[in-house]
């Protein structure tokens, strides 16, 4: 006999646990279906140990930096790669035993094992060759999404890896050359050169950070090239080959890299081949299943979330599309519509939600762009953070606020603001009429809403171009 | 004179286009030669624009947030307005509007126009004329009246003349400064006038004049309510989060007046809980109606109505009191006096209501804000149902009149409601709201605001009488009072129900 559930979701990471947790607090009865670890690329492979590798990483560049803060360290400051990982694994395995309670509280059955769709309704798990059935009247998928691998590279694991291996690294790399130079690309880039390795960066595209803002992202590239990290932009990786002791990059523009270590961390491709998609007449764009805003896709009573929908490869983003998948399975009217906010923890971290000045520009909106450097902040000043600056982006003739940019100390904890505000639509002006807690790195945010209606007061006078007007 | 139009300036070699971030000086202002007016952005940078011409400001025709190409008009500055010297606000307005000069083939035509009352006003209905066709109109007399999303306006006539020609009649609506009549000695001078025009859509002339009252617009108690504060576009300033709960509620920002929030920016507290008169959520009942369903447009009476009904009930604590007559004397000495003098049930209940009043000084009060108002008479609103709604007159001192007066003097108030004229409105301090007649036995009515008690009155029935233990046929008659409980207590109610049903069981005493 079957078990029959509600709702059973399929995957649980970031997005599928808190569908799950969303659904039985509604008053479901709730299965979820996970082969690997709870908490999907998150928590095991993601956001999590990134942090804590990236944590660890950062207290060695203050200790480099210490001397400037009148902190006189001794010599002998040394990297344990091996205690940093074990730490690191530490914190994962806290945060599974957290969600496991989560969802045993709530009375979520878990179902250990590959989850896949077998007709409407029916959902196989199968695990070491036994399979179980169970079946539901709505089902969440969640299968996330896995690093990509470039089809022709070698792939001797010794050598070339993605994020799933690199964050698990038995030793670190002497020479380590990372393929891309989006979010992942660029933490890994300035964990490692804070541990020690010397980091070359290799990003197709014009920019590191493509997608956001784009002084904000040639600052950045401007910090790491001072820490010594080579960064080519432009430029692409022609062949890869495995030689002694490493690999040998050829570049489009004739140079050649050896390294120890290659990262490809070229972006993720949806998870969703082999689910039994086709047993309910799924069918997938490009690997993705669309959604509209309730998450539901093209099949009846099935929804989806997270990485595999395309929308936003995020795991907050996740987690409220689950929020919204379960209400709406419930029979609880729900949209997914908030601004999600993006966050890299570089040091300085870069966070953004919203428009960037390039992409309204490019919808044809008169934009108006308010900046305020963080060398001009008494707080990043104390923190000996001046670096970075935030970036506001204002409607001309409306005075919506259409987005905030930011790159500095701590700025990741400064967004969930700026996010709040934009979802609520509000002016740039009364962003400006807001006040701010002094003295905060958060405190640029108002700082640079005054600059965007040319109104700041701690910021020199703006050039105004004085023109005599014609007549008529 | 000539205005000088200042223009956008080219900012480098560029032809970029600049949005207007703020204005420096305000119409009205005097400006010199090289003073900054304005500051605009560009993709890059900001701009000043210096005014090129001495003069008085007149016209700011780049309000801010509007986005300009090089070349557009910023301004009408009047350069013979020197320093010092006042010049009329209206000097421009009225310029060159005189439709009366214009030379039409034939007599003279002067178009009556729908008025433009308030800046967010595009369109007008037209509840009534006045006057008919053919008649003379003098001016300042009104001569029909306009409702527009907001208040309801009598319109005066600027100009003396024969009415030749209505084009917009009762019921019919038309946008703003189109021509609704004619005045013309002849009719065929409005033909003709009409053919030269083509649509109709004549320059602006001062037609019609608008009363103050219209600007600011009067609340139901006649008080002024301060308009929304409109941006220079015309745009109702509101939060985003104000408009979207507005939307969601189906309320027009406009109707909010200003609001709370900086130079009365309408915030998302200032937005009622729900649209006046309308259940949450009715702003969507119009999409998604099944065939066959007829949408109308309420009239003046039923919004009044909503509108009176809703402010009692939703601010009003009404409370309510049951009292059940031995009707049987009643009806015994409605019949005698019936054969005497004509009178009905309700001209005795009216009666004797009054004079239960006049021994209870808070039953001919009312509340107004945290005041008491004692009436010195018992002005009896008397409810008075018709085709599209209900009216009620008032019937000033009941308890100085004779039954027979009170039966006349009601009987016409009725008639005259009927037709129209609904006397000593607002005087009242209770309403007898009677459904008798059509069997019914029992309601419960809402007060009447500003009153403080309405009286609803059943239909006189047979029923099982129980007295001193033994049944008995005989006849009831139910009464329920509802209450504004700020004014009237439990035991205040409950002594002057007692003394109702007394004097109603024995109603010889209306008399003696």
């Amino acid at each position: 006999m079957n078990k029959h559930y509600q709702i059973a979701v399929l995957g649980a990471g970031p997005g599928g646990y808190v569908a799950a947790l969303k659904a039985s607090q509604l008053g479901a009865s709730v299965a979820i279906v996970e082969k690997g670890p709870l908490g999907g690329t998150c928590l095991n492979n993601g956001c999590i140990p990134s942090k804590a590798l990236l944590a660890s990483a950062e207290l060695m560049h203050h200790i480099h930096h210490a001397a400037e803060m009148g902190i006189e360290v001794p010599s002998g400051a040394n990297v344990n790669w091996a205690k940093i990982q074990s730490r690191k694994d530490k914190v994962l395995q806290t945060l599974r035993t957290g969600i496991k309670g989560l969802l045993g509280a709530r009375k979520v059955t878990i179902y250990t094992g590959r989850g896949s769709l077998a007709g409407a309704g029916k959902v196989t798990v199968a695990e070491a060759g036994e399979t179980k059935q169970l079946t539901a009247d709505k089902i969440i998928l969640a299968p996330g999404s896995v690093p990509s691998v470039i089809p022709g590279w070698p792939t001797e694991a010794s050598v070339i890896g993605t994020s799933d291996e690199a964050l698990h690294w038995k030793t670190l790399p002497q020479k380590l050359l990372i393929v891309g130079g989006g979010v992942i690309g660029c933490e890994f880039a300035c964990m490692m050169q804070a541990l020690g390795v010397e980091v070359t960066v290799v990003e197709m595209l014009p920019q590191i950070l493509p997608n956001m803002d784009a002084e904000m992202a040639g600052t950045l590239a401007g910090i790491f090239a001072g820490r010594g990290i080579k960064i080519l932009t432009g430029t692409k990786i022609e062949d890869l080959s495995l030689g002694a002791g490493g690999a040998t990059a050829k570049l489009g523009n004739g140079e050649t890299i050896a390294c120890d270590r290659v990262l490809v961390a070229t972006g993720r491709r949806p998870n969703t081949a082999g689910a039994g998609f086709e047993t309910v007449g799924l069918t997938t764009d490009r690997g993705f299943v669309r959604v509209n805003d309730r998450m539901e896709t093209g099949t009846k009573d099935i929804f989806c979330i997270g990485d595999a929908n395309g929308r936003c490869l995020l795991a907050h983003a996740a987690s409220a599309q689950g929020v919204t998948a379960a209400e709406n399975a419930l029979g609880h009217e729900s949209e997914f519509r908030a601004p999600i906010p993006n966050a890299v923890y570089t040091f300085p971290e870069v966070s953004s939600v919203g428009l960037t000045v390039e992409q309204a520009r490019a919808a044809g909106i008169p934009v108006s762009v308010g900046k305020f450097p963080l060398s001009y902040l008494g707080k990043a000043l104390a923190a000996n953070a001046g670096e970075g600056f935030v970036k506001v982006v204002r409607h001309r003739e409306t005075d919506q606020l259409l987005g905030v940019h930011m790159l500095g100390h701590n700025v990741t904890e400064c967004i969930a603001a700026a996010g709040a505000l934009l979802h609520r639509q509000a002016t740039v002006r009364e962003v400006a009429e807001t006040v701010f807690a002094h003295p905060t790195i958060s405190e640029a945010v108002k700082e640079a809403a005054e600059d965007a209606l040319a109104m700041g007061l701690h910021l020199p006078p703006r050039k105004v171009l004085r023109l005599a007007s014609g007549v008529r | 004179m000539n205005m000088a139009t200042l223009t956008l300036p080219k900012s480098g070699a560029s032809a970029a286009s600049a949005t207007v971030l703020r204005w420096f000086r305000k119409v009205g202002d005097s400006v010199k030669k090289g003073e900054l007016l304005l500051e605009a952005e560009t993709d890059a940078g900001l701009i000043g624009v210096e005014s090129a011409v001495e003069g008085i400001l007149r016209e700011n025709l780049a309000p801010v947030g509007k986005t300009m190409n090089p070349g557009d008009a910023l301004a009408v500055i009047d350069p013979l307005g020197s320093i010092g010297e006042t010049v009329p606000q209206q000097l421009i307005t009225l310029e060159g509007k005189s439709v009366t000069k214009k030379k039409a083939p034939g007599g003279k035509v002067i178009p009556i126009l729908m008025p433009k009352a308030g800046q967010s006003m595009e369109e007008g209905v037209i509840v009534k004329w006045h006057v008919s066709p053919g008649a003379q109109v003098t001016k300042g007399t009104v001569i029909f009246e306009i409702e527009t999303d907001k208040a309801t306006i009598e319109i005066e006539a600027t100009d003396s003349g024969r009415l030749a020609r209505i084009v917009v009649p009762d019921g019919g609506s038309s946008v703003v400064l189109k021509p609704v009549a004619y005045l013309a000695e002849k009719d065929e001078d409005v033909d003709a006038y009409i053919a030269e025009e083509g649509d109709g859509g004549a320059p602006v002339e001062a037609g019609v004049d608008v009363p103050q009252a219209v600007a600011t617009g009067l609340d139901r108690d006649g008080r002024t309510i301060a308009p929304a504060v409109t941006t220079e576009t015309g745009r109702v300033k509101a939060s985003p989060a104000a408009r979207k709960f507005a939307a969601e509620r189906g309320i027009d920002l406009a109707s909010i007046g200003a609001g709370s929030g900086p130079e009365g920016r309408i915030l998302s507290t200032d937005v009622p809980k729900q649209a006046p008169g309308r259940p949450v959520g009715s702003s969507s009942l119009q999409t998604g109606l099944p065939a066959g369903v007829v949408v109308n447009r309420m009239s003046n009476m039923r919004k009044a109505i909503a509108r009176n009904l809703t402010l009692s009930k939703t601010t009003i604590p009404h409370w309510y009191l049951r009292s059940c007559v031995n009707a049987g004397e009643l009806m015994s000495f409605y019949r005698s006096q019936k054969a005497r003098i004509g009178c009905s049930v309700n001209d005795v209940i009216v009666m004797a209501c009054a004079r239960a009043i006049m021994e209870f000084p808070l039953m001919h009060s009312r509340v107004d804000g945290e005041s008491i108002i004692q009436f010195s008479g018992a002005n009896i609103g008397i409810a008075v149902g018709m085709d599209d709604g209900l009216v009620v007159p008032v019937l000033m001192h009941a308890e100085k009149l004779t039954l027979a007066d009170l039966a006349m003097e009601t009987k016409r108030l009725a008639s005259q409601a009927r037709a129209g004229k609904i006397e000593n409105m607002g005087m009242g301090v209770f309403t007898i709201s009677n459904l008798g007649m059509y069997g019914v036995e029992d309601f419960v009515a809402i007060v009447n605001p500003p009153e403080a008690a309405i009286l609803a009155v059943g239909a006189v029935h047979e029923a099982v009488v129980v007295k001193d233990g033994a049944m008995r046929p005989g006849q009831q008659l139910n009464l329920t009072l509802s209450a504004d409980h700020r004014l009237i207590d439990g035991t205040l109610g409950a002594q002057f129900m007692a003394r109702l049903k007394a004097i109603l069981e024995n109603p010889s005493q209306l008399i003696s």
